[in-house]
């Protein structure tokens, strides 16, 4: 609905200039575009859930999880080939999606944030207790089989994968279905007032959300070749997804790109002079001061600037 | 086209306060009813159950001669009873159009994403309530109460019902909403709308109804011709215990 050819020529121009990038810039600055782009992914992904309907979770390494340990337990201990292993570790992600929809369907707000970390903390515990010879235990596991080779390809890869995702997302929720979805975030009970079951809808966000993470954690442990619980299901890799949603605009398929990059950029610069864990803590400041400024985020900056050129030409 | 509404026995206990308290009546379809009573008397109770929002304690709720007091509320909705609210609870980071296309939406995932907005019908039912083409693009922050109530109603029509249940309509409204609110409701009549309305502007409601009910304490206290309700010594008694 309300598709434009102006709709179609900026995603053409995003891409294509995303895709000459590799001629642009450094390999370095590409390898910090790959985290970029699969913090994009990750970042959608959330917002699916959360930006849209207003269920925050916490806990959304636990689907990222699911799809990642899937296929590097197949690939590494079953020689399963990864075109193969991939779509069965979304198909298990969604199903543990399935898991963090049920407290949804009768917990709102900070209860159901709650559960959701502690579905992270469960499944963090699981993998290094529960058969560590398949998982790797604490240890995690490397040598997996990885997709790509050098940064170009790597950085091809990743942004396939994101322009894909996003591009998907983008159109589904233009229908009808983003704005369900947006209603519950505003209004459940006026939702089931209008005649719609809300739990069709969050479960079809849920699914979409964990099929989403699902891809992007299986294609993320075959970029990087290997899997590590502990920086994993991190608290910080949470608040990262989080932060890049909401600083770029929740609840828009743009904002979570924008905030991802932001985000990956200034950790990046910030590196130099601050390599402990204290640049979360500059981010947080940079981010608290951006929502501030403005909730929704980035993008709306962006967008309400454009509109002050407009009308001033 | 048009749909009785029975209730039979309805009880619906808070604990220990009975807020309906073995209430039964029937609305003919294409009836409209008044229901009346003071503060707290269980009016806008009557309308949870009848809409599944809250679950009855006992009593039936019958909408033509289907049983619906065990269904969900969009299940309900999609049966042809819809509901405003006392408090109008518009989506509140949406358009006008947008909120309207809510209540149009079909409660089906592919249905939602496969076809796009019926945007005529979005329009058609803002002009009905007495909004102009250009209010389709206004933010609930920038309306009146008058218009969120409006705004309640052309949401409630979306749902295509066959029985309304409208809370305090003119609460908040100015003459000319009001005026505007009842033609609708008027020419809704003559369409065949089943109507059950609380308000507490009894002179707005007298011309919109063809009976009244009053109840306090969640009990039935009379039940006729609203001259008749208006007349009867329980009721005037209640009113008065409020003032
Ligand atoms: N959810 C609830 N929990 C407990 N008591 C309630 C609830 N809703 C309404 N009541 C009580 O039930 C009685 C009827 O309320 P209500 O139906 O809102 O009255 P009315 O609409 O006629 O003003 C009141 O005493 C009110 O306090
Ligand atoms: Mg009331």
């Amino acid at each position: 609905m309300g598709l434009r050819w102006y709709h179609f020529a900026a995603w053409a121009a995003f891409v294509g200039f995303m895709f000459l990038l590799p001629e642009m810039v450094s390999k370095g600055t590409l390898r910090i575009i790959i985290f970029a782009n699969f913090l994009a992914v990750f970042a959608i992904s959330w917002d699916v859930l959360s930006g849209r309907t207003g269920y925050v979770s916490f806990g959304h390494p636990f689907l990222i999880g699911i799809g990642a340990y899937t296929t590097a337990i197949l690939t590494k201990r079953f020689d399963v080939p990864v075109e193969i292993s991939i779509p069965i570790a979304v198909f298990v992600t969604m199903i543990g999606g399935l898991i963090v929809v049920l407290p949804a369907l009768r917990i709102k707000g900070s209860y159901f944030a709650l559960i959701t970390l502690a579905y992270m903390e469960l499944i963090y515990q699981l993998v290094q207790v529960v058969r560590p010879d398949l998982t790797g235990g604490t240890r995690g596991m490397s040598g997996l089989p990885t997709l790509t080779r050098g940064a170009v390809n790597g950085y091809y890869m990743s942004l396939t994968l994101m322009v894909i995702v996003a591009f998907g997302v983008w159109l589904v929720m233009r229908t009808r279905i983003g704005t369900a979805l947006s209603a519950i975030g505003m209004n459940e009970e006026a939702v089931k007032g209008s005649g719609l079951s809300v739990t069709r809808l969050k479960l079809f966000a849920f699914l979409l959300s964990a099929m989403i993470a699902g891809l992007g954690g299986a294609f993320y442990v075959h970029y990087l070749g290997s899997i590590a619980p502990r920086a994993l299901f991190d608290i910080n890799f949470v608040f990262t997804i989080i932060v890049a949603a909401l600083i770029g605009g929740a609840s828009t398929t743009i904002g979570p790109i924008i905030g991802a990059f932001f985000l990956t950029f200034l950790l990046e610069y910030l590196r130099p002079y601050l390599p402990g864990a204290e640049r979360y803590f500059i981010y947080g400041g940079v981010a608290l001061l951006l929502y501030m400024y403005q909730p929704k985020g980035i993008y709306e900056i962006i967008q309400q600037g454009w509109a002050r050129v407009r009308a001033r030409t | 086209m048009s749909m009785s509404l029975t209730i039979t026995n309805l009880v619906k206990k808070f604990g220990g306060l009975t807020a309906t308290n073995d209430l039964s009546f029937t609305i003919e379809a294409g009836q409209s009813v008044g229901l009346i009573g003071p503060n707290g008397a269980g009016k806008t109770t009557v309308f949870s159950q009848v809409m599944g929002e809250h679950r009855q304690t006992s009593g039936s709720i019958k909408l033509g001669s289907e049983e619906i007091s065990s269904l969900s509320t969009p299940a309900r909705i999609r049966r042809g009873v819809s509901r405003t609210y006392q408090v109008p609870r518009p989506f509140s980071d949406m358009t006008v159009a947008e909120n309207i296309r809510v209540g149009l939406m079909p409660d089906s995932v592919l249905g939602m994403i496969l076809k796009g907005a019926n945007t005529d019908r979005e329009l058609e039912l803002a002009l009905s309530v007495g909004f102009s083409e250009d209010d389709l693009e206004r933010t609930p922050a920038e309306l009146s109460m008058g218009d969120l109530r409006k705004l309640e109603m052309a949401r409630t029509m979306a749902t295509d019902p066959k029985v309304m249940l409208l809370d305090e309509v003119f609460a908040g409204l100015t003459v000319a909403e009001i005026a505007m609110i009842s033609d609708l409701v008027q020419k809704m009549r003559a369409d065949g709308m089943t109507f059950l309305i609380v308000s507490h502007d009894l002179k707005a409601l007298e011309p919109l109804v063809d009976t009244a009910i009053a109840i306090n304490y969640g009990s039935m206290i009379a039940e006729g011709s609203y001259g008749d309700v208006m007349a009867s010594d329980a009721v005037r008694a209640s009113y008065l215990g409020e003032a």
